[in-house]
């Protein structure tokens, strides 16, 4: 009996909790949002971010990019060859990465490299008070610290998702016109003629909302991390907070993609 | 702040009076680097000078390195003793060529 | 530039309460701390110095109470009141805090390159002026990372004194330094009040310091300030906390051999 109104109660613990850190991601969005209508605007600092999220991103982009274009050449072409239609390769491979993996990989693969190291920097200047220093010198952190890896996650996302897009379109010719003989002519036709704009819009919006959730996510599990259990851990706090912004933010992307694919 | 420039025989002086801060160095930061591109030599007034910080001391360091390189006379007139203090803690008072009247820096500029 | 404040106080607190859930950690503080003096907040770790100098630094809301520092209420006021209180203010943190990814004179003009538009040569001169202040030119271009302890608490004084603030706070200025380096920054604490009638508020345990710089001390213990006084009242007090925290009993001598052989291990 005892051990059930434990259960009930961490449960409550539980959902509470997360309810506080939903509540303070969207605070965080709506504090973004403020600093972006209150000049001054500085871009120096969202190009050193994109430098970071996106350019530092591009080789793991274009190597997954590649590794699952030739993946999904390999089944579509197993799958279609039973049904004698390899000619829809190019529009099977085609669809499938820009309306689904590219936006999806491309923003896990920004949550590990990125995401992860977001956190790292924002839970450390939190404990060692850099934060607080910040305040003190009448700098907003929001500004100085979190609008620009906001904004930097906004752009850098739909253009990473881009360049897998197009290498993985590439890893899938490889293996279906170079590997298996799939006419040349047919590839590229067949994917002009399936991939309509609805699909790339739908590829983008995905990569946009990925972007902004993905940094917000991380950004305030690191900023406030004072204010949850890890705060009074120092650095093992770093590391699990971490951890736990990695977890949380792959899996609001993999839910968002299920919501924005349902509504479309 | 109040700076006002006026040219004497052979010189520039530029009277300061009032508070120098953040806000009114860039003025005379500007004025002084006028009067020295000018080529004329240049002795500041800080006797009615009721305040100074680091950036009114910054401006005043800029002007003797631009003075120096250009080979300018450069020199500060009865420093008050608010100024005289904050160029002491910050270690600038044996820099600088400070003189007690003009006419000491008219001898010194023949 | 001199005073919005009609006082003679830099900073008054009136019956400062803070509760983090049910216990109480500041209870009903009233603390003057006047213009142009050293203010020491002393006591033991957990007495409440560092809440009460994040209250004033309007870092923590207060759960009542008011702290007016230079004309503004911190624990009511809007950030953006904050902010410009702020501005006149300056806070070396215990370890220094200096921003990671930036060199120390970056971090140094920060607050210069964010809130004047002065030209980029009087900031430099400006930094270099604060940086042979606190005896660091040398380091103008190392990384935070490459700092001695001292050096980074310099540093961080240095960071804290560029826009010249009527006020300075200083936390722990001396923990963890070596005895002459801890002098070392007690004289410039000294030269910063007399060359810039600077009021200062520093909050620490070390005692070897605190009698060095203060004008005015306060004792704080459990969540109460029970003494504030000059050093010479404070070293007369009779109140036996204080006189307990003054004079550091040295640990009794062994007396039964038996009783303490048997503590050790265990009595078997």
């Amino acid at each position: 009996m005892s051990s059930l109104a434990k259960n009930i109660e961490n449960l409550g613990a539980f959902c509470l909790n997360a309810l506080e850190q939903t509540g303070r991601t969207f605070n965080m969005l709506l504090q973004v949002i403020w600093e972006l209508l209150h000049p001054p605007y500085r871009f120096y600092p969202i190009v050193r971010q994109m430098y970071f999220i996106g350019a530092r991103s591009l080789t793991l982009i274009i190597v997954s990019g590649i590794t699952i274009g030739m993946v999904l050449g390999l089944q579509f072409y197993n799958i279609l060859q039973r049904f004698g239609s390899v000619e829809l390769l190019g529009a099977g491979v085609a669809l499938g990465v820009i309306r689904e993996l590219g936006p999806v990989m491309t923003a896990l693969m920004v949550v590990g490299r990125a995401g992860s190291s977001i956190t790292a920097e924002l839970g450390i200047m939190r404990i060692t008070e850099q934060v607080d220093a910040l305040e003190c010198m009448a700098i907003s952190p929001d500004k100085f610290l979190i609008a620009p890896k906001v904004i930097a996650g906004l752009l850098s996302v739909p253009l990473l998702t881009m360049v897998f897009d197009f290498v993985a379109l590439f890893g899938g010719y490889f293996v279906g016109v170079k590997m298996f003989g799939v006419a040349e002519g047919s590839y590229w036709n067949g994917m002009i003629d399936a991939v309509e704009w609805q699909d790339v819009r739908l590829g983008l919006e995905k990569s946009i909302v990925f972007g902004v959730l993905v940094t917000l996510i991380c950004c305030s599990r690191g900023f406030y991390m004072h204010l949850t259990k890890a705060g009074s851990q120092g650095a093992e706090g770093v590391s699990s907070a971490t951890t736990d912004a990695v977890v949380l933010s792959s899996i609001a992307v993999l839910f968002s993609d299920f919501l924005i694919g349902a509504l479309a | 702040m109040e700076c006002n420039v006026t040219s004497e025989s052979g010189f520039d002086l530029i009277k300061l009076s009032g508070e120098v801060d953040l806000q009114f160095s860039p003025q005379l930061r500007e004025k002084i680097l006028g009067c020295l591109k000018a080529g004329h030599p240049l002795l500041i007034d800080l006797a009615k000078v009721s305040y100074i910080d680091s950036s009114g001391i910054a401006s005043l360091v800029e002007g003797f390195q631009t003075a120096k390189t250009s080979k300018l006379q450069y020199g500060l007139l009865n420093i008050s003793s608010t100024a005289m203090q904050v160029l002491t803690l910050t270690r600038l008072d044996k820099i600088f060529d400070l003189y007690s009247s003009t006419d000491q820096f008219k001898q010194k500029l023949q | 530039m001199s005073g919005n404040t009609t006082t003679d106080k830099a900073i008054t607190i009136r019956n400062l309460v803070v509760d983090y859930g049910p216990r109480r950690i500041l209870n009903g503080i009233n603390l003057e701390i006047p213009n142009g003096q050293i203010m020491v907040i002393m006591g033991q770790s957990g007495a409440g110095k560092s809440t009460l100098l994040r209250c004033i630094l309007g870092l923590k809301k207060p759960t009542s109470g008011s702290i007016h520092m230079l004309g503004t209420d911190i624990a009511t006021a809007s950030r953006t009141d904050i902010y410009k209180a702020r501005k006149q203010i300056g806070v070396a943190f215990q370890g220094g805090a200096l921003f990671s990814s930036m060199t120390v004179a970056e971090n140094i003009q920060l607050a210069l390159h964010e809130h004047t538009n002065l030209d980029e040569k009087t900031i430099q001169i400006m930094t270099r002026i604060k940086l042979d202040m606190v005896n660091m030119l040398e380091a103008e271009n190392l990384m935070p990372s490459e700092l001695s302890g001292g050096m980074a608490k310099r540093a961080a004084l240095a960071r804290a004194i560029i826009m010249d603030p009527k006020l300075l706070f200083f936390d722990e200025p001396s923990s963890g330094l070596d005895p002459s380096t801890a002098a070392e920054l007690d004289q410039l604490i000294l030269t910063l009040k007399k060359g810039m009638g600077m009021t200062i508020v520093v909050v620490t345990h070390e005692l070897d310091s605190i009698f060095k710089i203060a004008d005015h001390i306060a004792v704080m213990k459990d969540g109460n300030l029970i003494e504030t006084g000059t050093p010479q009242q404070i070293i007369a007090s009779t109140n036996p906390e204080i006189q307990g925290m003054l004079n550091r009993k040295p640990r009794e001598t062994i007396v039964d051999t038996d009783a303490h052989l048997r503590r050790l291990t265990g009595g078997f």
